[in-house]
């Protein structure tokens, strides 16, 4: 396939590709004759295969502006792939491509070039950063209109609401809230309008747009489509739910285990014509294998019993019982997912469980392969549960017992040994569904279990779940392709965090299921309370400035000299270093990393400062630069080569505390004069220092609240929407940590200037401290959220309580202990708090 | 061809013990009295290092980039805690070894609770801890009054069996029960699973909260016992005598060629990278570099280590995607 491909990209192409961003333009495009005509993308012939499976065999796909293109086809058969071939994010093997009538080839597509030629897909939840604003989300699409000014949020502000007004009317979401405190419909809403809303879009990809909204949304959403479609905006409409695609599309294109089995105008496809191309089983095929499985006796044991405010809609228990299969229906988020879960882990609450469960999840990568195994090991495990920690395990008995599973599931056993990565997605599923059945549980919970499964494994699958049950245990089934649930005895249909419906044998209808679905949307359609903040949010917020505020009070009671400008000098000016080395790891946990080499780092500038830069100035001055840059290198390495920053700067840190050694091998040294003056003046009265922590803070605040602030908080949320966005991961990173560099590079002078001498050990104590400062500032360790004012008040209170212990007499000897406890104790309370805001 | 590359990207401690074997040769060669008997002494230094790296490796394996800061800490103040409460007798040594046991479960469980209770990332819960022993090791500091030595640990520590150093018996003995416990039963299956893929590992039904905790506390038990058995052979305990351990530990691990995101390691690999490090420590000594230089050199061989390791991790595991929806197909 590899070897057709040099012939299929002369050298014209190649030079078309080069130039294609520019014959994109919008300018351009008007003038140019050809691409008034020429479809916004063709593709044909585009082939992509992972490893043996072929997702993408040789599929053409064509969208005129104004279009809107269905594009149906069950799990696995080739839809995203597919997308993101369209969208640059995968490479395809061979096929042409064609951007409004510029031939692009296919090497030199990547996403950049997708969203310069007006590509847009939607996706659920995959490409917000939820610790942004909804205007700030805005902005990421569509950076252009930014500058680094006060006030440039406004104008996202302005086209978020407009987007959001135009599309979902009286959508009641705040364009200031954060992603995070949305629901799962309305970020969905959210996504959708930002991508129609878009500058210069030409194609919007709509990947299940429909899967979380209600019906009125749904609705609203549709005829928006079809609105936009006549002012010439080009859609492709990818749903399981076939009705939909029917009404809404003007051609639909059916692929069936990654080839094109069908393509025509939407008035000539039918529902039921839709599902025999896909190639799934038909309707009366899986009512058949329904009624083919044994009645379940009347003696089958009760294993699941599901009462209280679950059930509530039913006004009865739900008992589930051994033989069974049982699907959990619903939209998208109903509270499917968590009944597995809990089913799974801690039964409770309303739900009761007899013998043990096993769980089998559709997303295998995150939830199910473990990937540096082989095919055998990651089957074999499923006979671990309940053994003793050190009893041994027999490589010859694991064979046997995966063998046995293997043979149901028509998984070849001669591939017991290759690593697991190496099989197809449907392979890797028979893999995990062996797992499942080597162990003895009676309950098997499924989730979503044919996701990404070809069609001839999905049959060897709907053929397993009733030899499953013949030997007697339950299956519980969740699916979003509604379709699996005529495979089901019972339907247990969910509609805002609780089960609706009962469907049982012959009332299985996807009609049945959809209705009950919406039936009662009081749940899903209330969505005008989110965005808002409550007290209790505010008062985190406050919590360092309150601590920074009782600790100065405690002191002050403690000696009343602390109040005096000179009393102030005298506590917090040391702590300028503190605080920026604060700002400095502030911006790298940021980026959901931690710098343990940032006190080491200052150190060394101590020592550059007081030796190197107080005798050949210019010397000191280009090793400083290089210092500077050799953390972006730190940053570079990290991101290139995927490695824990950690340990990264850990190293790092021996380095810089090597080279402060090899230049200075005792303390000494001396501050150079202007560095001294710089840190020795007073405004009004204020010392120099004590302005400095203030200037400190706001450049840091400027810093987080510009655009490039913004860009990288997306990144320490959501680092792989922010690539797809078309943001590069490796100048941010580079970015972020030279940033650092230079608070901690300007902390390590106000060390020299103030000490007029240099230790490279003086930094080395500030590293936890650092941490321990950004903790209390209320920045969270996983990265986005960070809070600079926030981080200069944790640094000025734990360089007071320092103080506060010298005055109460407390030996030094204790300061690093109450420094870990203080840090300890912060972290241990915001688990708590995150705890209780989760269960809420 | 590939069969060989792919053998070796399974044994992967063959590197390290390349590494080994010709840095000795070079060592031999050039100075012309690095003999046996020198590479004795570099055993010994490497056994203590192997002990304390074992542990570190278990961590390690747990996943999503855990590691132990507190290990220095433990190492000083279990060396200390043995020396003030052994106070020179034999007789009192079970009561030393209790105190230095106790001291390793106590941490061990302390940092088990900030990680897998809590949620804290486990550096910054291991510095924390390390910072409050560092504290106690300061306090035992006054107390420590002499510098008397339990004979049987002196003979322990610093010993001959046939002019091969005890300590090697002792921390081959460990590498071996670490390579079965990892390689051939359950906890070791449980344990890799959990550091591939810690959400798989609990829907697959493995209390993936037992297994971070014992591999917290077997690292913390066996950095106490090595302090103890490290002040016995150097014949006291002083502040920073545990402040080495802390990268090279981390060092033998990632040299030893377990992967440093976690679900695959290799005690042997780590036993290699041990002495391969404490080699390269040996070799910059003799070749009468700084102490500057030699911090310089270690911290670029973890990051040389690591940068090369890093695209093999990489390639092996791909990026798994943030949310739940993984795009059908993606998945070869």
């Amino acid at each position: 396939m590899t070897a057709a491909f040099p012939a299929a990209q002369d050298a014209p192409a190649a030079r078309a590709g080069a130039s294609a961003p520019l014959n994109l333009s919008p300018a351009g495009a008007g003038t140019d004759i050809g691409a008034l005509h020429a479809p916004v993308v063709r593709l044909s012939g585009i082939c992509k295969a992972f490893g043996p499976t072929r997702a993408n065999d040789g599929v053409d796909l064509v969208v005129a502006s104004g279009e809107v293109l269905g594009l149906v086809g069950g799990n696995g058969a080739g839809k995203s792939t597919l997308m993101r071939v369209l969208c640059g994010v995968t490479r395809a093997d061979a096929g042409s491509l064609q951007i409004r009538g510029v031939e692009i080839a296919p090497d030199l597509y990547d996403t950049t070039l997708a969203q310069t030629g007006g590509i847009r897909i939607v996706h659920q939840e995959l490409s917000l950063c939820d610790n942004l604003s909804v205007a700030e989300n805005f902005f990421l699409e569509a950076p252009e209109a930014a500058r680094a000014l006060p006030g440039w949020r406004r104008t996202y502000r302005a086209r978020a609401r407009a987007a959001l007004d135009e599309v979902f009317p009286d959508h009641g979401i705040s364009v200031d809230a954060r992603v995070a405190h949305l629901q799962i419909g309305q970020r969905q809403m959210v996504e959708i309008a930002r991508a129609v809303a878009t500058p210069q879009v030409r194609l919007v990809i709509l990947d299940e747009p429909t899967s979380s909204l209600g019906l009125e949304r749904s609705r609203q959403m549709r005829a928006f489509i079809k609105a936009r479609a006549l002012q010439g905006l080009a859609f492709i409409f990818i749903s399981h739910k076939l009705q939909e695609v029917v009404d809404i599309a003007h051609r639909v294109l059916v692929l069936r285990n990654g080839r094109s089995v069908w393509s025509g105008p939407a008035v000539e496809a039918s529902v039921a014509a839709l599902v025999q191309a896909m190639g799934g089983a038909s309707e009366s095929v899986m009512r058949g294998r329904r009624d083919a499985r044994p009645a379940i006796g009347e003696g089958a044991r009760d294993l699941v019993r599901l009462s209280g405010a679950l059930v509530a809609p039913l006004g009865r228990d739900v008992v589930l019982r051994a033989g069974e299969v049982v699907g959990l229906a619903g939209l998208e988020g109903s509270g499917q997912r968590d009944l597995l879960h809990r089913l799974h882990r801690r039964p409770g609450m309303g739900i009761s469980r007899n013998g043990d469960a096993s769980f089998v999840s559709g997303d295998r990568q995150k939830e199910g392969v473990f990937p540096l195994w082989s095919v055998l090991s990651n089957i074999a495990l499923g006979r671990l549960e309940g053994r003793a920690p050190l009893g041994l395990v027999h490589d010859g008995q694991e064979r046997a017992a995966a063998r046995a599973a293997a043979e149901k599931l028509k998984l070849d056993p001669a591939r017991f040994d290759s690593p697991i990565l190496d099989l197809s997605g449907g392979n890797q599923q028979k893999a995990l569904v062996a797992r499942a059945l080597v162990g003895e549980a009676d309950t098997i919970l499924f989730d979503d279990p044919t996701r990404g499964v070809d069609v001839a494994a999905k049959e060897d699958f709907y053929a397993l779940i009733g030899s499953v049950t013949r030997a007697g245990r339950l299956v519980i089934w969740h699916s979003t392709e509604d379709i699996e649930f005529l495979e089901c005895d019972r339907v247990l249909v969910f509609a805002g965090g609780r089960i609706v419906r009962e469907l049982v044998g012959a009332d299985i209808t996807e009609q049945a299921i959809v209705d009950a679905s919406f039936a009662s949307t009081d749940g899903s359609e209330r969505d005008a309370t989110a965005g808002a903040r409550g007290l209790l949010d505010r008062l985190v917020d406050l919590a360092p400035f309150a601590s920074l505020a009782a600790v100065f009070a405690l002191m002050a009671w403690v000696n009343p000299l602390t109040v005096s400008m000179f009393g102030l000098e005298l506590l917090l000016g040391p702590a300028i270093a503190l605080v920026l080395l604060a700002l400095a790891q502030m911006f790298v946990v940021g980026g959901s990393e931690i710098d343990l080499g940032v006190g080491a780092f200052a150190g060394l500038v101590n020592v550059l400062s007081a030796t190197l830069l107080f005798d050949t100035p210019w010397l000191g001055v280009v090793a400083l630069v290089a210092c500077v840059l050799a953390y972006g290198l730190i940053g570079a390495t990290i991101q290139l080569r995927r490695i824990p920053a950690i340990v990264v700067t850990l190293g790092a840190s021996f380095i810089w505390i090597g080279l402060g050694y090899t230049l200075q091998p005792t303390p000494g040294g001396a501050s150079p004069e202007w560095l001294s003056a710089a840190f020795a003046w007073t405004l009004a009265d204020v010392p120099a220092t004590l302005v400095l922590i203030g200037v400190a803070a706001l450049v840091a605040l400027a810093i987080d609240r510009s655009p490039f602030g913004v860009i990288l908080r997306g990144f320490g949320n959501n680092a792989q929407a922010m690539t797809l966005g078309g943001w590069s991961p490796l100048r941010y990173a580079i970015l972020r940590y030279m940033l650092a560099g230079l608070f901690a590079l300007a902390a390590g002078l106000s060390l020299t200037a103030i000490n007029t001498a240099s230790d490279v050990n003086a930094g080395g104590p500030f590293t936890l401290i650092s941490v321990a400062a950004v903790v209390m500032g209320g920045c969270a360790l996983i990265g986005g959220l960070i809070s600079p004012l926030g981080v200069v008040a944790g640094a000025l209170t734990l360089a007071l309580v320092g103080a506060l212990l010298g005055a109460l007499g407390v030996s030094t000897d204790y300061n690093a202990a109450v420094q870990g406890c203080l840090l300890l104790s912060m972290l241990a309370l915001r688990a708590l708090a995150d705890r209780r805001e989760a269960r809420r | 061809m590939t069969a060989l590359m792919e053998r070796l990207e399974r044994h992967r401690w063959i590197w390290s013990a390349l590494g080994v074997l010709l840095l000795w040769a070079v060592l031999s060669i050039t100075t012309g009295r690095f003999s046996l008997h020198s590479l004795s002494g570099v055993a010994i230094s490497a056994s203590f290092l192997t002990l304390v790296a074992l542990g570190q490796m278990l961590v390690v394996t747990t996943g999503r980039g855990n590691i132990d800061l507190s290990i220095a800490s433990v190492l000083t103040l279990s060396a200390y805690a043995s020396i003030v409460v052994a106070a020179g007798s034999d007789a009192r040594l079970p009561l030393a070894l209790a105190a230095v046991l106790g001291i390793g479960v106590v941490t061990g469980l302390a940092n088990a609770l900030l990680v897998v209770v809590l949620r804290i990332p486990a550096i910054i819960a291991t510095l924390a801890t390390g910072y409050i022993l560092a504290t106690a090791t300061l306090i035992a500091n006054r107390w420590a009054a002499g510098f008397s030595m339990s004979p049987f640990l002196k003979t322990l520590a610093a010993g001959r069996v046939e002019g091969v150093p005890l300590m090697l018996v002792i921390a081959l003995v460990a590498v071996a029960v670490a390579g079965v416990v990892l390689g051939r039963t359950v906890y070791g299956r449980r344990l890799s699973a959990v550091g591939q893929n810690e959400r798989a590992a609990a829907l697959a039904g493995i209390r993936t909260g037992r297994v971070i905790t014992c591999a917290f506390l077997a690292s913390a038990v066996l950095a106490a016992l090595t302090g103890m058995l490290l002040g016995a052979y150097v014949g006291g305990a002083f502040l920073e005598m545990g402040q080495p351990y802390l990268l090279q530990s981390l060092g033998a691990v990632v040299l030893g060629g377990s992967l440093i995101f976690g679900g695959a390691s290799t005690a042997l690999g780590t036993l290699c990278g041990s002495f391969l490090l404490i080699l390269i420590v040996t070799t910059m000594q003799i070749a009468g570099l700084p102490p500057g230089t030699q911090d310089i050199v270690q911290g670029l061989v973890v990051i040389a280590v690591l940068a090369l390791a890093g695209g093999r991790a990489v390639r092996r595991r791909r990026s798994v995607p943030r949310v739940a929806r993984t795009p059908e197909g993606a998945t070869p």
